[in-house]
């Protein structure tokens, strides 16, 4: 098992120590910390089942920890509702898109980017300039982030219309709409093509870069994942089983007996 | 005393009937995750359907015929039963078998439509028609056994008993009836392989169809076994509350089965064993509610212990609950 | 309407036009009002103007029902309680208000509250009129409270749970409007004086229904109201709110990762819905005179549903017309007119939308004429067999549920208004826009 590796630097940004959650005694994920800095991108990797998912939906509130803490910045987040979660920082994408599919694609990203701004039901249904004009302003930002992403030509259509390459991106707009300060993306490559996947690559980081958010990234593929990740995370039946960067994961024997173990037995 | 065991063993008989009742609605449950809203209506039509073939076999009313012979209400049951299976099959096979894979609310929705239809179609003049029936004259009003009461020797010289519970032949059938029905139904799903298929399908249709499984025949099945309990319950209802029976169209039904409903959601809905609970839970709170407080709000304890239930043990009393998967 | 991508405005410019957007469908209301009340309605006759009435009444349910049913994607069925409410909220402020003002529970209305035959030499304007509309609100208020204490259940039950959750609300409800005492009679004042004000809410007629209620619903409150009522859900429907409550509906995980409270996004949207139950019911009970309770059981609540989904499960528009569609449905079956006209026209609708999108659907179109076919074909045999289709009626609702769900499970026009789907707007709205055809 490879040490964690000392940080210098103060504290992470997104600072998670000690998760465990059990499904009526099975244990789906135990002693999971992770400390992702400003900017950091890092990686969560693991066979099918080993506790990836889990881990977001624990970190996004959907479950509730058993034991342990998750700190955003200064803010402890563990208890927390998922929608106050997102409203401290922390946005996602799922494994299985889950779009709004009868919404319009700028509908789904207005939803997103609504978020910190005020909405009165009264003052909604008297259509106050002020409601007005907060409206026009979530529409405006929405769009400007679907022309980024080359979506805007697509924005009345709903999403569920769209090819699942663009559904993919769509659920990285809507998460980034919500201008959050820590980046979940569970499997975004995931049914792309060899170069759809680089491109995604590309993109991955320049939304860090662009958009100043940290990333934490859980993907089968590893070709992507090493190429881009600065620190990855191996998760095996809950447990994390190894930290460090590429190089050092790639050469874990823990790491390659995880993956490799079951092909043995064949 | 006497009052409180009175209320005691006729919320025990109609909880019987809801138990029964509720074992359809939770088997279907179970199986389609979905609120078979027209369960109620098919044990109307087990009412109906009682009278109408008593009438057949020449029991009309109480002053006709009648009490019936065993066979005669043997055969009463069993053509009821069998009858409403045929509907429960139908009523799958056209309106809820192409809704399978439809979100959840269609399919309730659906089955709203199929219980208005059965209700509208059961008050046509050539149906059952708009008006209310007699019960046929099945079993003879019998007293088997008085609990407590005082001996009195009356002015000819006999003695009669006054006061006390009357242990009647209709309290220990229905009860018996409904009993023997729910453990028949606990033998098929623990010890045939039918019920393993029914267990199997209820916990993994997709599964269950890659292993052999014939899901469609097993749901086809279970909707059969569910109308024919519910018809059982039918029949012991005439039995039970003899006098007048409302038409189909009237609201007494769709509140029997959804009383029924409540029963095994309280219980635990899909849970065989939490529906009989739920059912003798729900009869003995509506009889003691009446009994002790108020018949005025009859309807309102068994949707208020309804409410209570969902908020405090969403998953019934002996359900599990379930973990959504993201 | 304006759309909200223009309005860049200016901070001065703000004030005038928050109040023009908060009085305009008040006046549109009042006008519409005051058109079908004044000239409509004596135009059509007595009878015709209340099937009228009672097709706005039931506009303004199913429309407010479209808030929890359509947008929210919650499933109650329960409308006819918070009906119940309002109506006998505002039924025992009117009646007993009526009483202690004028000692009288004759409506004291003006031109407005009076049916046409009956408006000479009344006021414009009256106090009763006043007692009327306020008791309507405080009736709707009522409501939206109790809408606010059945919202709280939905936060932790889904679909079908929830759906027998409200309409076991409904049916306390009823119960315990049944279980109250009976109401005082307008003769006898002293036993009115002696009761004080606190205890007047027992006293709402009980098993007997609550009778005598001065009549103030005329076809200008209720156009008003339907007019106001849509106006306000159009709004919501196209507003961060009303995409907040679409979410949820579409798929409430995601929702909820996107910073939406699902939690107050569903009683927000079952307040909104039972505020107008509310005020529909108050003007349910003024409209007869009489609020009795057994009328507003579930078999309403589902005839409210039902007009929701043959509509559009989330469609105003389509649930306004299945409103109006089945109040009238009686009144057409038991004299049904010729059905073909009505077939031509569709057909005619549905080929110029198709033909707008280049798209024709054969099947939708053969769909229509054999049922137009077969419709007159029934309607000849029930003419010619003297049968009463009116009989029918339940039957045939029952038959258009089932179908609907197998046929096109999202409604008539889904969540799209009338308008979308006919494809008239070469660029799509800004809200649920962009279905880019009309579905078989």
């Amino acid at each position: 098992m490879t040490a964690v590796a000392p940080e210098s630097q103060s504290r992470p940004l997104l600072d998670v120590r000690g998760l465990r959650k059990s499904f009526g005694g099975l244990s789906a994920v135990q002693g999971f910390s992770l400390p992702l800095p400003e900017r950091g991108l890092y990686g969560l990797i693991g066979p099918n089942g080993a506790g990836k998912t889990t881990v977001f939906n624990l970190l996004t509130g959907v479950y509730t920890p058993d034991e342990g803490a998750i700190r955003l910045g200064d803010r402890p987040l563990a208890g927390l509702n998922p929608h106050q979660i997102a409203l401290a920082g922390m946005s996602r994408t799922f494994q299985n898109i889950r779009l709004f599919g009868e919404l319009s694609v700028l509908q789904n990203v207005q939803l997103a980017c609504a978020l910190r701004t005020k909405r009165h039901l009264f003052w909604t249904l008297l259509r106050t300039a002020g409601s007005l004009h907060r409206e026009a302003e979530v529409r405006a930002r929405s769009l400007e982030l679907l022309e980024l992403f080359h979506l805007q030509h697509r924005a009345h259509e709903p999403a569920r219309s769209l090819p699942y390459g663009h559904q993919r991106k769509l659920e990285i707009v809507r998460a980034l709409a919500t201008q959050p300060k820590v980046l979940l993306l569970d499997e975004p490559a995931a049914g792309m093509n060899p170069q759809e996947k680089r491109q995604l690559g590309e993109t991955i980081r320049h939304i860090r870069d662009t958009f100043d958010v940290a990333i934490l990234l859980i993907e089968h593929d590893m070709g992507l994942v090493m190429d881009i990740c600065e620190r990855i995370t191996v998760l095996d039946h809950g447990e994390t089983i190894a930290v460090g960067s590429p190089r050092e994961i790639q050469a874990d024997a823990h790491v390659i007996k995880a993956y490799l173990g079951a092909a043995d037995q064949l | 005393m006497d009052k409180f065991l009175q209320t005691l063993m006729d919320g025990f008989t109609v909880g019987s009937l809801y138990a029964l009742i509720a074992l359809g609605y939770t088997m279907v449950y179970g199986i389609l995750q979905f609120i078979n809203f027209a369960h109620g209506d098919v044990f109307a039509l087990g009412v109906h359907l009682t009278i109408v073939f008593a009438a057949m076999l020449g029991i009309e009313g109480l002053a006709t015929g009648g009490p019936a012979s065993l066979p005669v209400v043997v055969g009463v049951l069993l053509l009821t039963m069998l009858a409403c299976g045929c509907v429960g099959f139908l009523i799958e096979r056209l309106a809820y078998r192409p809704l399978r894979s439809s979100p959840r609310l269609n399919v309730l929705i659906t089955a709203i439509g199929v219980s208005l239809l059965l209700q509208n179609v059961g008050q046509l003049p050539f149906v059952f028609g708009p008006y209310r029936k007699a019960t046929p004259n099945l079993l003879p009003d019998v007293t088997l056994a008085t609990i407590g009461g005082e001996q009195q020797t009356q002015d000819d010289g006999t003695l009669e008993i006054v006061g006390g519970v009357k242990v009647t032949l209709v309290n220990v059938t229905v009860v018996l009836v409904a009993l023997a029905m729910m453990l028949a139904l606990q033998y098929v799903i623990h010890s045939t392989r039918f019920g393993l298929a029914m267990r199997a399908v209820s916990h993994d249709p997709r599964t269950a169809g890659l292993m052999g499984i014939n899901v469609d025949l097993v749901i086809s099945l279970t909707f059969m076994i569910g109308s024919m309990l519910a018809a059982g319950a039918g029949f012991l209802y005439t039995l039970k509350y003899t006098g007048n029976v409302a038409h189909p169209g009237e609201a007494t039904w769709v509140l029997l089965g959804l009383k029924a409903f409540v029963a095994a959601v309280v219980g635990g809905i899909g849970n065989i064993r939490g529906a009989v609970l739920g059912g003798l839970l729900i009869g003995l709170t509506e009889f003691f509610g009446v009994g002790y407080l108020s018949s005025e709000y009859r309807d309102a304890y068994v949707f208020a212990i309804l409410i209570v239930v969902l908020l405090v043990r969403p998953q019934g009393i002996l359900g599990r609950p379930k973990i959504e998967k993201v | 309407m304006t759309d909200t991508h223009q309005s860049r405005v200016s901070s001065q410019a703000g004030l005038g036009r928050t109040l023009w957007n908060a009085l305009w469908p008040v006046l549109v209301a009042v006008l519409c009002g005051l058109v079908m009340h004044l000239a409509i309605g004596p135009w059509a006759g007595g009878y015709a103007s209340t099937v009228m009435v009672a097709c706005a009444i039931n506009v303004v349910l199913a429309v407010s029902l479209t808030v929890v049913n359509g947008f929210a994607g919650q499933f109650s069925l329960g409308h006819a309680g918070f009906m119940a409410i309002g109506g006998y909220t505002a039924a025992g402020i009117v009646y007993y208000g009526s009483l202690l003002m004028w000692g009288d529970a004759s409506p004291s209305g003006s031109v407005l509250s009076a049916s046409f035959d009956e408006v000479a030499g009344r006021p414009w304007l009256a106090a009763g009129d006043a007692l009327f509309v306020v008791a309507c609100l405080v009736g709707g208020l009522m409501a939206a409270i109790a809408g606010y204490v059945v919202g709280l259940p939905s936060l932790r039950l889904r679909g079908d749970y929830l759906a027998i959750v409200t309409l076991g609300f409904g049916e306390i409800v009823r119960v315990l409007l049944q279980g109250t005492k009976g109401q005082i009679q307008p003769w006898k004042m002293s036993e009115l004086a002696e009761t004080p004000g606190w205890r007047l809410p027992l006293h709402l007629g009980g098993p007997q229904g609550f009778n005598l209620l001065p009549v103030y619903t005329t076809l200008f409150w209720a156009t008003a109201a339907m007019t106001l009522s849509a106006i306000v859900i159009y709004r919501l429907k196209y507003s961060a709110l009303g995409r907040e409550f679409l979410s949820v509906r579409e798929d409430e995980i995601a929702a909820q990762a996107m910073g939406v409270n699902v939690t107050r996004a569903k009683v927000r949207a079952f307040v909104v819905a039972a505020t107008f139950a509310g005020i529909a019911g108050g003007l349910y009970g003024h409209l007869t005179g009489t609020m009795n309770a057994t009328e507003l059981d579930f078999k309403r609540s589902i005839e409210i549903v039902i007009m929701v989904v043959l509509g559009g499960m989330g469609s105003i528009s389509g649930a306004a017309m299945a409103a109006v569609l089945l109040t009238i449905l009686p009144e057409l079956l038991r004299d049904p007119p010729a059905i073909w006209p009505a077939g031509l026209l569709v057909l005619a609708i549905v080929t110029f939308t198709q033909w707008r999108r280049r798209r024709f659907s054969w099947p939708v179109l053969t769909g229509i004429i054999v049922a137009t076919i077969v419709f007159e074909v029934g309607r000849r045999v029930a003419i010619a067999h003297a049968v009463d289709l009116a009989d029918y009626r339940l039957v045939i609702y029952a038959l258009l549920l089932i179908l609907m769900m197998l046929l096109r499970p999202d409604g008539l026009f889904g969540v799209h208004e009338f308008w979308d789907v006919l494809g008239l707007r070469r660029v799509p709205r800004p809200g649920i826009d962009g279905r880019s055809e009309v579905e078989a």
